[in-house]
């Protein structure tokens, strides 16, 4: 593989020499970690445990074993020199739809909407594209777990935790069910026009209150049914209910997708009435409700921090000033990639930009790790460098949410990937055709 | 040819007919046999005891005004009723000249089924041969419509099409249609929405309808000569065609017949101006309500401007998430449109006021009457309706006033006109009433004293007062009167008048008069004498009289209250969040100091330099320069400066974007379209762009002409457009301009083929001029804005920037130019450039490109963030470009995306300056801090390319056009507006009424 950076410049480009062995291979998949590894000299980044200067992270089996200074490494270990770099856990984005979703405009390549307003029981994970070009440059950004999230309807269905290195869905599945996803109702839709369009006089669509209500009813049907089978009543069986159960017990999170005051004022109530746990993704509005986020320590996934502000009178950098703001009144909030899976690779930027406009940088780099793990439910195995966790972590020559600096090579449980994605290929292949002219025309 | 019209004569000839021949027309001066028996009238009106506003500030009381056949024959006060005049006691009542509507829409050009007929325009949308004359019809409730708010006379204007034909005087009364033109056509109608109903694909934008308009009026200059080239020649070659369409502007574009645009926003204002200025055409402006946006613009004009009453319903607060969405713009458009004909009138701006353009015409005069609660002066008002129209109409001779020999249209109001619940009664058009509203022939409200005289008999006080068709009061029995109904005290909620019998008809509950059931009572009113009846719940109907003791007194009419709390709003441009008083100040001399100066140019980047601009231009980089004395120093320690960034690609900033309409349209421009009222030129300077090209859409495999605009935050769209000669046009290929069902090209193949064939068709076009030059035989070539353009594409003045995504497609289209002995100026988005890249830089071409846009769609699937990088490996000229408003405002981290892929910081930060200004040709202006460029800089917090850096100040021109110190002030003057205009939106609505500047 060619040394991307500083490989050569513009003036001194048949200096170059380019590896000839591009083979038609974009990106290898790797075996499971067979060797216990010592990185050492590295500044560690814990994120939990703060930063440890010539630190040693050492993994075996896809599991960090230990962690600190001057480790003593076990024997059979290989050693593998970081000095001068810096070691990041992967960063996590938490709303995501890599894997579902291919080509923005060609329907038939994506899967994220199914059909209908109740979807509880789909989950993204088995309709993951393992091969997706999209997988590849998300890691090259730093991106190595990512939520795979359907949407449409009131109930999109399940989020899937995925780690992004392995031959199948199933392989790179963390959780195949780690939260459902709700669209709160939009209390302000645009003025419906009866007549307006080539399809003649149409149905106005539900109000509001409606789907609200929609919305409450299937959570009590959704109830009924495990308390019926809790009981040990013969009911018929309900996948969509069955699917519920979990969320009802507390076990996984319920994602609201909601951006106006009203609407998480009003997702905030019916969450607290309904007993859930919820977490607000979107937020562009959190800043007006965030007394009372905080009193319930609800947290919020912000999907859209490198944005533009919603309202004209809202300063140019509003959405860039939203996480210091949350920040400041205390809300917990993660940062998502927020546009699907064309752009999970811009996730660090979104975060980065947080830092530009007033966000310390250890909060930002929360927010694309342990915040997006603890909201979703996987600290336990990602989100910062601890014991026991996996070794899914980034070597970097600085902070990944900085352009300033380069991600040389990452880990995903342990296993050393291959750095390669579609758009290296494309640049390897198509430098060469580059030197083949230059050297016609020198 | 077509004959036509002539316009002078007819003009005098029909009024000379009407002050002769007035109302009721005799067989002598009219054509229509007398059918049965005549009806006529005597024509002779006394109109007596009346307060009579001749004209604007010249008012008689107590006057009469008499009135023969059609004419005002004498106006005096204190005149005497002339004997044998029908007497009309207006006491009471106040005389106005009937109003004038100078924009009128009566509605009678609707589309023929099957569309029209004849030798019409090529493009249906182009009616200029429609005659309001020739297709006067019935419009009886339009008229009646009108005449309600007090209207008499109006320029018909037809309304469907870009070209709408010609606008007709008509007079509003009921007589026949041979009775009713004043001036026959006297107008052309130019609009700039289209009518649907009228078919055609193109233009469907507002540069289409620009260019269409242009091209017209150039067609009807040729059209001339096209003629006169055919019948000087005895006829010896074959005709032009024939169009009833351009013949119709023949005197429009040799300046005889003036043109009215109706504009519908403030930029449509400009728009019709530029155009009218290009041509030299006489116009009027229907204005769009926004006026009080323009009157530094407008102060100087004295075309007719007729502006219409519309004023918006406030926006939204009723709870604090509404109140959230609320703009500045709504709030303060909702403020001060009631505001804008007296501003117009305070700034000395000749103004006429329509009815037209409003959602109810009933809204009309509670409008009017919120403009003069606003501060419009009812003179002012008063002449915005009649003597302002009368004289652009050429009727000042006529109409206008109230004066002997003038045409006896009038408008009699109870109450001044101008205050709330003053009710127009009568308008009179040529000599004949028309009623209104009916007035209370009998106004029973006051005090009465009623006995019975049976001997059921009582004596009793009924007062009755409110409004005369919703009357209330009571009805209180003496004391000691009778046995029965002694001291009784019945409330009246309602009583019923019929004004022309002079009945009131009362009914209550008995049980007050000791009955079950109820009482119904009902009386007739002659003067202060009453005799009435009742009918009581026991079968018993006695009857009753009375006198009246005192008159009603009700509560003074007075102007229309003000229910809009006095704020202070100054004038500030864009009327929006973030506009301005004006654009900032250019200091003589700007030097900042001590700063690492990206200068992109020879220079490099250097560290603890100075950068010196004088005059709007960079004079210096070097280390510590001498600066003038009173220059603005800039402390530079810490940050960095770099040139203001420059983006080739977006599509903000103009009011539309897509000339979608035919395959081919370079005619049509960017440069036409282009907004200031768009906040994202605010957002993207905050973010350090100075420069940009606003690119026509992508619906076509020639598009229309581009325009590169800087950010002159706060100025007009003349002033935005950046001062170069350099000029480029959009194309498209691949999956767009194929997109657009039934329209040629459905392949990529087509797409070539038809750019081809219009290369190929211009240098035809090009041939026929030249040899039409040499011999001058046969009808004059056209010109033809769209071969032209090509013709320029060609000889390369009209750069190519080809929008596309794949290399297959590129490749062609750079065949395609140097097969035309033409070079591709840039390329854009350019997904797959990076696999031509040496076919690009052979070719010279440049590549404009995104940073790590892809996967959107099928041709963007091969997208690599490397592609700059290999543009730049290969020698192509390499910019990058956003395509979005959002992005343009952080194209510092586009370009920073750029250091992942391996290029320097250097070469990173020239894809945002000096490249993207060499793709687009404008480097000797800008792109670099070199001398003599224009003095756009950025100076930024710290390393501009990193994630965690922010621009703190952008100048431009050698102005700061923001910093974010001034940017909080804005905030906070735009929190304090904001909060100010919602609690007067509450305030109003607490209130009495609705809508703006209360009732």
């Amino acid at each position: 593989m060619m040394n991307i950076k500083n490989s050569m410049k513009v003036s001194v480009i048949a200096a170059i020499v380019l590896p000839m062995a591009l083979n038609g291979q974009v990106r290898m998949t790797v075996p499971p970690q067979a060797e216990a590894i010592a990185i050492e000299g590295a500044t560690i980044h814990t994120v939990t445990n703060g930063v440890i200067e010539g630190g040693t992270i050492i993994f075996n089996n896809g599991v960090i074993t230990s962690i600190g200074a001057n480790l003593e490494i076990p024997a059979g270990t290989r050693v593998v020199d970081g000095g001068g770099k810096h070691i990041y856990p992967g960063l996590i984005d938490a709303y995501s739809t890599v894997g579902i979703s291919e080509i923005g405009a060609v329907g038939v390549s994506n899967d994220v909407n199914e059909l209908g307003d109740f979807n509880p029981n789909v989950r993204a994970d088995v309709a993951v594209n393992a091969e997706s070009r999209h997988i590849g440059t998300s890691r090259s950004a730093g991106v190595l777990v990512a939520f795979s999230t359907p949407g449409g309807g009131l109930i999109s269905g399940m989020s899937s935790a995925l780690s992004l290195e392995g031959w199948s869905w199933e392989e790179m599945s963390m959780e195949s069910s780690a939260a459902l996803n709700v669209n709160w109702p939009n209390p302000n839709p645009r003025r419906f026009r009866g007549f307006g369009g080539r399809g003649g006089p149409q149905e106005p669509p539900p109000s509001y209150e409606e789907q609200v209500q929609a919305l409450k009813n299937f959570f009590s049907e959704a109830r009924a049914y495990r308390n019926a089978i809790a009981a040990d009543e013969e009911v018929r069986t309900d996948s969509r209910y069955a699917a519920m159960v979990s969320v009802l017990d507390g076990k996984i999170p319920v994602v609201v997708a909601a951006d106006g005051a009203a609407q998480i004022n009003d997702a905030v109530t019916w969450a607290l009435e309904e007993d859930v746990e919820i977490v607000i993704r979107g937020g562009a509005d959190a800043i007006h409700v965030a007394d009372r986020l905080v009193a319930h320590d609800i947290p919020v996934i912000l999907t859209s921090t490198m944005a533009a502000p919603g309202r004209d009178y809202e300063g140019y950098d509003g959405a860039y000033t939203m996480p210091a703001r949350l920040h400041e009144a205390g809300v917990r909030f993660a940062i998502s990639g927020g546009s699907g899976s064309l752009y999970t690779n811009r996730l660090p930027w979104e975060a980065g930009v947080a830092v530009a406009f007033g966000l310390p940088e250890d909060e930002a780099l929360k927010a694309v790790t342990i915040n997006a793990a603890e909201f979703m439910g996987v600290a336990d195995r990602v989100g910062s460098l601890e014991v026991g966790k996996q070794a899914t972590f980034l070597i970097t020559t600085g902070t990944p949410l900085d352009m300033t600096s380069d991600i040389e090579q990452s880990y995903i449980q342990g296993r050393e990937i291959d750095m390669m994605d579609i758009q290296k290929f494309f640049f390897e292949k198509y430098m060469t055709k580059v030197m083949q002219y230059l050297r016609i025309v020198m | 040819m077509r004959p036509r019209l002539h316009q002078t004569s007819l003009f005098g000839l029909s009024l000379t007919l009407l002050i002769a021949g007035g109302l009721n027309a005799q067989q002598a001066t009219r054509t229509q046999p007398v059918e049965g028996i005549r009806d006529n009238g005597t024509g002779y009106h006394a109109l007596t005891n009346v307060r009579v506003v001749q004209a604007p500030g010249k008012v008689l009381d107590n006057a009469t005004i008499v009135i023969r056949d059609g004419i005002i024959k004498e106006v005096s006060r204190d005149g005497e009723a002339p004997a044998g005049a029908r007497i009309w006691d207006l006491s009471g009542h106040t005389v106005y000249p009937g109003f004038i509507d100078a924009h009128a829409d009566l509605g009678m050009d609707a589309v023929p089924e099957g569309g029209d007929v004849g030798p019409t325009h090529w493009n249906p949308q182009v009616r200029a041969w429609f005659s309001t004359t020739a297709n006067l019809q019935d419009d009886s409730q339009r008229r009646a419509a009108l005449r309600s708010q007090g209207f008499g006379t109006a320029l018909a204007v037809p309304g469907q099409g870009i070209f709408r034909g010609t606008g007709s005087v008509v007079n509003l009364g009921d007589a026949g249609v041979r009775e009713r033109v004043l001036v026959p056509d006297m107008i052309q109608a130019i609009g700039f929405q289209r009518s649907f109903e009228l078919g055609g694909s193109y233009p469907n934008s507002t540069m289409g309808t620009t260019a269409l308009m242009k091209q017209t009026l150039m067609d009807a200059d040729w059209y001339i000569r096209a003629w006169d080239a055919y019948e000087s020649s005895g006829r010896s070659f074959l005709p032009p065609e024939t169009s009833e369409a351009l013949g119709a502007l023949e005197s429009v574009v040799q300046g005889g017949q003036p043109v009215v645009f109706e504009t519908s926003s403030e930029e449509e204002y400009l728009r019709a101006h530029a155009i009218a200025s290009e041509f030299g055409v006489q116009a009027w402006y229907r204005g769009s309500g926004q006026e009080y946006r323009l009157i530094d613009v407008l102060r100087d004009r004295r075309d007719p401007l007729i502006v219409p009453l519309d004023f918006p319903d406030a926006p939204d607060v009723t709870d604090p998430e509404a109140a959230l969405n609320a703009t500045l713009q709504d709030l303060r458009h909702w403020y001060l449109a009631p505001t804008s004909p007296a501003q117009l009138a305070d700034a000395g701006i000749p103004f006429a006021i329509t009815a037209d353009g409003m959602s109810s015409i009933n809204d009309f005069l509670p409008n009017l009457r919120i403009a003069v609660a606003r501060g419009l002066s009812s003179d002012d008002a008063l002449a915005a309706l009649t003597t302002t129209p009368a004289r652009w109409l050429g009727l000042s001779r006529s109409h206008g006033t109230i004066e002997e020999g003038k045409i006896a249209n009038l408008l009699v109001s109870e109450g001044d006109l101008f205050t709330q619940d003053a009710e127009i009664r009568d308008v009179w058009v040529q000599g004949r009433v028309y009623d209104i509203t009916r007035p209370a022939q009998i106004d029973p409200r006051g005090t009465w004293r009623i006995t019975s005289t049976d001997e059921w008999g009582f004596d009793a006080i009924l007062t009755l007062e409110g409004p005369v068709n919703r009357l209330r009061g009571q009805l209180e029995v003496a004391a000691g009167s009778t046995t029965r109904f002694d001291g009784a005290l019945v409330n009246i909620s309602s009583a019923e008048a019929v004004a022309e019998t002079g009945r009131i008809e009362v009914r209550f509950d008995g049980e007050e008069l000791g009955y079950q059931g109820t009482v119904l009572l009902a009386g007739s009113v002659r003067g202060d004498e009453f005799f009435g009846w009742t009918s009581l719940p026991n079968g018993a109907d006695p009857s009753f009289s009375g006198s009246r003791e005192d008159e009603y007194e009700g509560p003074e009419r007075g102007a229309v209250a003000m229910n809009v709390p006095e704020l202070d709003l100054p004038f500030i441009r864009p009327m929006m969040e973030y506009g301005v008083s004006s654009i900032p100040e250019q200091p003589d001399a700007v030097v900042v100091r001590n700063a690492t100066i990206w200068t992109m140019g020879p220079q490099g980047r250097m560290e603890n330099a100075d950068l010196l601009i004088q005059n709007g231009e960079v004079v210096e980089v070097g280390m510590n320069l001498d600066a003038p004395r009173g220059s603005v120093e800039i402390d530079g320690t810490d940050k960095h400066v770099t040139p203001g960034l420059i983006d080739p690609h977006i599509h903000s900033g103009v009011s539309s974007v897509n000339e979608s309409g035919f395959a081919i349209v370079p005619e049509v421009r960017m440069g036409d379209v282009v907004t200031h009222n768009n906040v994202w030129m605010y957002r993207q300077l905050a973010g350090g762009l100075t420069t940009a090209m606003i690119k026509h859409g992508s619906a076509n495999p020639i598009g229309g002409e581009n325009v590169i605009v800087k950010m002159r935050w706060g100025a007009l769209p003349d002033q935005i457009e950046m001062d170069t000669d350099t000029r480029t046009v959009k194309f498209a290929l691949g999956e767009n301009p194929k997109r657009r069902q039934n329209r040629y090209p459905d392949t990529r193949m087509g797409t070539q083929e038809i750019i081809r064939d219009h290369f190929l068709a211009a240098r035809d076009y090009e041939r026929d001029w030249r040899s039409w030059e040499e011999n001058q035989e046969g009808i004059p070539p056209r010109r033809d804005m769209r071969m032209e353009a090509i013709l320029d594409i060609l000889n390369q003045e009209l750069l190519i920037s080809s929008h596309g995504y794949r290399a297959d497609e590129f490749l062609a289209l750079v065949r395609l130019a140097e097969e035309f002995d033409f070079r591709v100026q840039t390329l854009q988005h350019g997904i797959e450039a990076y696999k031509i890249a040496p076919e690009l830089a052979q070719s010279g071409v440049a590549a404009v490109v995104w940073s790590d846009w892809g996967g959107f769609k099928m041709e963007a699937y091969d997208a690599t963030a490397y592609n700059a990088r290999v543009l730049m490996e290969a020698g192509v000229t390499t910019s990058l470009h956003s395509d979005n408003s959002e992005i343009a405002s952080r194209m510092n981290w586009e370009a920073g995306k750029l250091l992942r892929t391996g290029l320097t910081e250097e070469q990173a930060l020239s894809t945002v300056t000096i490249q993207s200004a060499r793709a687009i040709a404008i480097d000797d202006r800008v792109g670099s801090l070199e001398p003599g460029k224009d003095g756009d800089f950025v100076v930024w917090n710290g390393n501009p390319l990193s994630q965690f850096t922010r621009p703190e100040q952008t100048w431009l021109d050698g102005r700061r056009y923001f910093s974010i110190d001034e940017d909080m002030e804005l905030r906070e003057r735009i929190k304090d507006e904001r909060s100010r205009l919602i609690q007067a939106v509450l305030s109003s609505q607490n209130g009495n009424g609705p809508r703006a500047g209360g009732e």
